[in-house]
């Protein structure tokens, strides 16, 4: 118990101390988890709210689809509920293909011809407003928010003006675009949404030349055997379409079919990039840490209890991280599972899969970060580590004689990154994990706008947005990275530089050599960073791919550059005109 | 001629009721080729006044002159360059680049001071062969002694011919035999006619001048002229009593 409290009370104190270390390690592990969570959850998360949707309205387990209207058409789908299997049904109905203009914008839609008391298969659940009357149209929830439809507009549907009664939602169809299922004769549909009529009034918009097709809902003994069900009707006479309730579960997902990759994706730049900000910020405080070390061996520690010391407070601060990763995640996801607002519910927690991956996630970016550190401490010996700092520089004589002969700003960038060579290359993988999300928004933006009729495209929309916002955290935590790593950089070899200045380098000279060791790394990772969000967009997407001009990538590119020598400006600026007599002095004792 | 001169050279550190003046309205004409030696208590401010005098850091009132240039006015920039061709500094704590050689310790103001590689690596052959360490050109500055960083340390601060060499207790963190090195080393340059200002608190170093400041509370409290020329004690200035 005394230990716990022991390592409890270290690891407080730490925090205490480096406050901003902790805050940067809990911002950036919760970025990751949340997109990674979200992105890993979502297809869950969307069929969760299909199935809490298909529980509130009654929803089919198959809606038989005929390909035209008609007294065959009928008979054939009334023969259904006769099967043995069937045990209850809707319908048969008409549903017409129309049009559907309001506030000056219009959509495709079908027209259910709807009961005026709907039966326990397939109730629309009313989310606004009142059920159908005569005269009056209920309007697909979907729809309504992409047209901003509320109860009591007017929308006009084959020029013709009904009253929106009210608002609703079903499982009996897929959500909005895709409303419409199959078009006539068997055939595929446009981009549509749903209204809800009279039958009496759907029969009178069929009679206005529309072209009208037939569907009933059928309630089977087994909600499960779908697939039987289907088996069993397979003839080649029959001219039905038959959609299971799981078939148009996995219909609804496909509006999130590029939303997911956005996101997995993302969550690992932005834990990758996680990794490389914390650890850059574990590595700069490498000498203290070693000389607490050094301190508990003194005083009697074991390895296991200075290895907690060291090890408890990134995992304590990862995994806090973790929770309110998930926390937003959780939040979040409700509106990107439900771009439409087609489904109800609420989504559920984290599954498995999720927790997993995201606990994988938070212990690599501790372990990764915190383990190297560790076991140096551990190895070093007591007395080296209380009396001499722990500088592990190792001798580079090659790249030393390169950078001599390179203008002073040159040489001690270079030199500054030859001390460092590991965090020269955290640096680089942060760049391009960073040009990755921008090369991958812009091939996003150099996609052609596929609108659904005069609508915009939602899930275009959707992933557009989503790219949007993992680019903006990645270059977040990409900016956030760049000025600590400059600015441990500056710290470490603060001697180092004094001494140049007391040799004759201007503070020019070395602020411009410290930005020239940031920017040199990020000239490879840059680079590399629009081939890898080349190749990841390649393989997350379906078909060919329209690659924005070479032009907007170098602008990128050089953009990024741009970005990374502004930002070490700064921090580097700062730190060489620290004055050269007061570092000097300070180590001197 | 006068190498350095300063004119009521003041430093104070802190502000309001904790402000300390360190070095107190300070005058001083080191001629061309003189050895000074500043000793004096800890915190007199001797430090202080050889930080001003390389202009690494900035006097609060009066003036420094290198030659025949005016350096408290001067800006970061020029000050630097001024380092560069004039200056050479020796550091109590040496103040090795750990990752370089001891060679490519040596030749980094050169490099610095814009001279090619070539030339440079040429002077810091000679300068190391100079102080002893051609045998350590290749080892890194973890690898030598004490007494051989701060002989690498001295070579490196005459890598640029400069005017003067400031030396802040360059035996301070030495045991005898490398003190010994050291002071043959000062000596060897006092006779190539060398400016040295050291500031030290080792009696056996401060035996070594032409000249012997005695400092307290910032102020110069005796100035004693050592030797002359061939070595004889030449008398004393007296600045109390």
């Amino acid at each position: 118990m005394g230990r716990v409290l022991l390592v409890v009370r270290l690891v407080l104190a730490d925090v205490r101390r480096h406050k901003a270390h902790a805050a940067m390690l809990v911002l950036a592990v919760t970025a990751a988890v949340a997109t990674l969570a979200l992105g890993l959850s979502l297809n869950g998360a969307c069929e969760a709210l299909y199935r809490q949707t298909r529980a509130a309205t009654g929803g089919p387990d198959v809606v038989a689809l005929a390909p035209d209207s008609g007294p065959d058409a009928t008979r054939e789908l009334e023969s259904l509920a006769t099967h043995p299997e069937v045990v209850g049904h809707n319908g048969p109905y008409a549903v017409v293909y129309s049009d559907l203009a309001v506030h000056g914008r219009s959509s495709g839609v079908v027209v259910h011809g709807a009961s005026l008391t709907p039966g326990p298969i397939n109730r629309p659940l009313v989310t606004s407003g009142e059920w159908i009357r005569p005269g009056g149209a209920v309007v697909e929830r979907g729809l309504a928010t992409a047209l901003g439809v509320k109860v009591g507009d007017r929308v006009t549907v084959s020029d013709r003006r009904y009253p929106v009664v009210g608002i609703a939602v079903t499982a009996a169809t897929s959500i909005y675009p895709w409303a419409a299922g199959i078009g006539p004769l068997g055939g595929p549909s446009d981009p549509s949404g749903l209204v809800w009529m009279t039958a009496k009034d759907a029969s009178a918009l069929a009679g206005r030349d529309l072209t009208v097709t037939t569907a009933m809902d059928l309630k089977l003994r087994d909600p499960s055997a779908t697939n039987a069900f289907r088996s069993s009707l397979r003839s080649p006479t029959t001219r039905l379409t038959l959609h299971s309730w799981q078939f148009i579960a996995t219909q609804d997902t496909v509006i999130l079919s590029g939303t997911e990759p956005i996101l997995v994706v993302g969550g690992w730049l932005l834990g990758f990039l996680a990794i490389t900000g914390v650890a850059a910020l574990a590595a700069g405080r490498i000498v203290e840490q070693t000389r607490r070390a050094g301190l508990l061996k003194a005083i009697g520690a074991t390895p296991g209890l200075i290895a907690a010391v060291l090890l408890t407070e990134f995992l304590a601060l990862a995994v806090l991280a973790q929770v309110l990763g998930l926390a937003v995640a959780r939040l979040v996801e409700p509106a990107i599972a439900n771009p439409t607002a087609s489904l109800i519910g609420c989504v559920v927690g984290p599954d498995g899969t999720t927790l997993v991956a995201t606990t994988l996630l938070v212990l690599a970016v501790a372990l990764l970060t915190m383990l190297p550190p560790t076991v140096r401490a551990l190895r070093t010996a007591t007395v080296s580590a209380l009396t001499s700092p722990a500088q592990y520089l190792r001798h580079r004589p090659l790249l030393t004689t390169l950078s001599a002969v390179l203008p002073t700003s040159l040489l001690v960038g270079l030199r500054l990154t030859a001390r460092r060579p590991g965090r020269a290359v955290l640096h680089a993988f942060s760049t391009a994990a960073t040009v990755t999300g921008i090369t991958g928004l812009l091939i996003g933006i150099a996609q052609p706008v596929r609108p659904y009729a005069a609508l915009p495209n939602i899930r275009d929309e959707q992933n557009y947005r989503l790219l949007l916002a993992v680019t903006v955290m990645l270059v977040a935590l990409a900016i956030v990275n760049t000025i600590a790593i400059t600015w441990m950089t500056a710290m470490e070899s603060r001697v180092s530089m004094a001494v140049t200045r007391a040799l004759g380098a201007t503070p020019g000279q070395v602020s411009a050599g410290l930005s020239f060791a940031q920017l040199l790394p990020a000239v490879p990772g840059a680079v590399a960073g629009v081939y890898l969000g080349i190749f990841l967009f390649g393989i997350f997407s379906v078909g060919q791919i329209a690659m924005p001009p070479a032009s907007w990538l170098l602008a990128a590119v050089l953009a990024t550059l741009f970005a990374t020598a502004a930002l070490t400006a700064l921090p580097a600026r700062f730190a060489a005109r620290h004055p050269v007599a007061r570092t000097l002095s300070a180590e001197t004792v | 001629m006068n190498v350095l001169q300063t004119r009521r050279l003041t430093k104070e550190h802190g502000a309001g009721a904790s402000r300390v003046r360190a070095v107190d309205e300070v005058d001083l004409d080191v001629p061309e080729g003189q050895t000074l030696a500043v000793m004096g208590p800890s915190g007199c401010g001797k430090s202080t006044l050889l930080h001003l005098l390389g202009g690494l850091e900035r006097p609060t009132a009066g003036e420094v002159w290198i030659g025949q240039r005016r350096t408290d006015s001067l800006s970061e920039r020029a000050l630097a360059r001024l380092r560069r061709r004039s200056i050479g500094f020796v550091f109590q704590a040496f103040h090795l680049v750990d990752e370089l050689s001891t060679a490519e310790n040596v030749e980094l103001p050169a490099l610095l001071a814009g001279r090619s590689l070539r030339e440079a690596r040429r002077r810091a052959d000679f300068l190391l062969d100079q102080v002893g360490l051609a045998d350590r050109a290749r080892h890194l500055p973890s690898e030598l002694s004490g007494g051989q960083r701060q002989r690498a340390a001295i070579a490196r601060a005459l890598a640029n011919e400069p005017q003067v060499v400031l030396a802040d207790e360059p035996t301070g963190n030495l045991d005898t035999a490398a003190t010994t090195d050291v002071l043959r080393i000062f000596a060897e340059l006092r006779a190539a006619g060398q400016t040295l200002v050291i500031v030290t608190h080792d009696e056996r170093v401060a035996a070594t001048a032409d000249r012997l400041i005695s400092m307290r509370d910032g102020m110069f409290v005796d100035d004693t002229r050592l030797l002359d020329g061939t070595g004889r004690l030449a008398g004393l200035i007296g600045l109390e009593g």
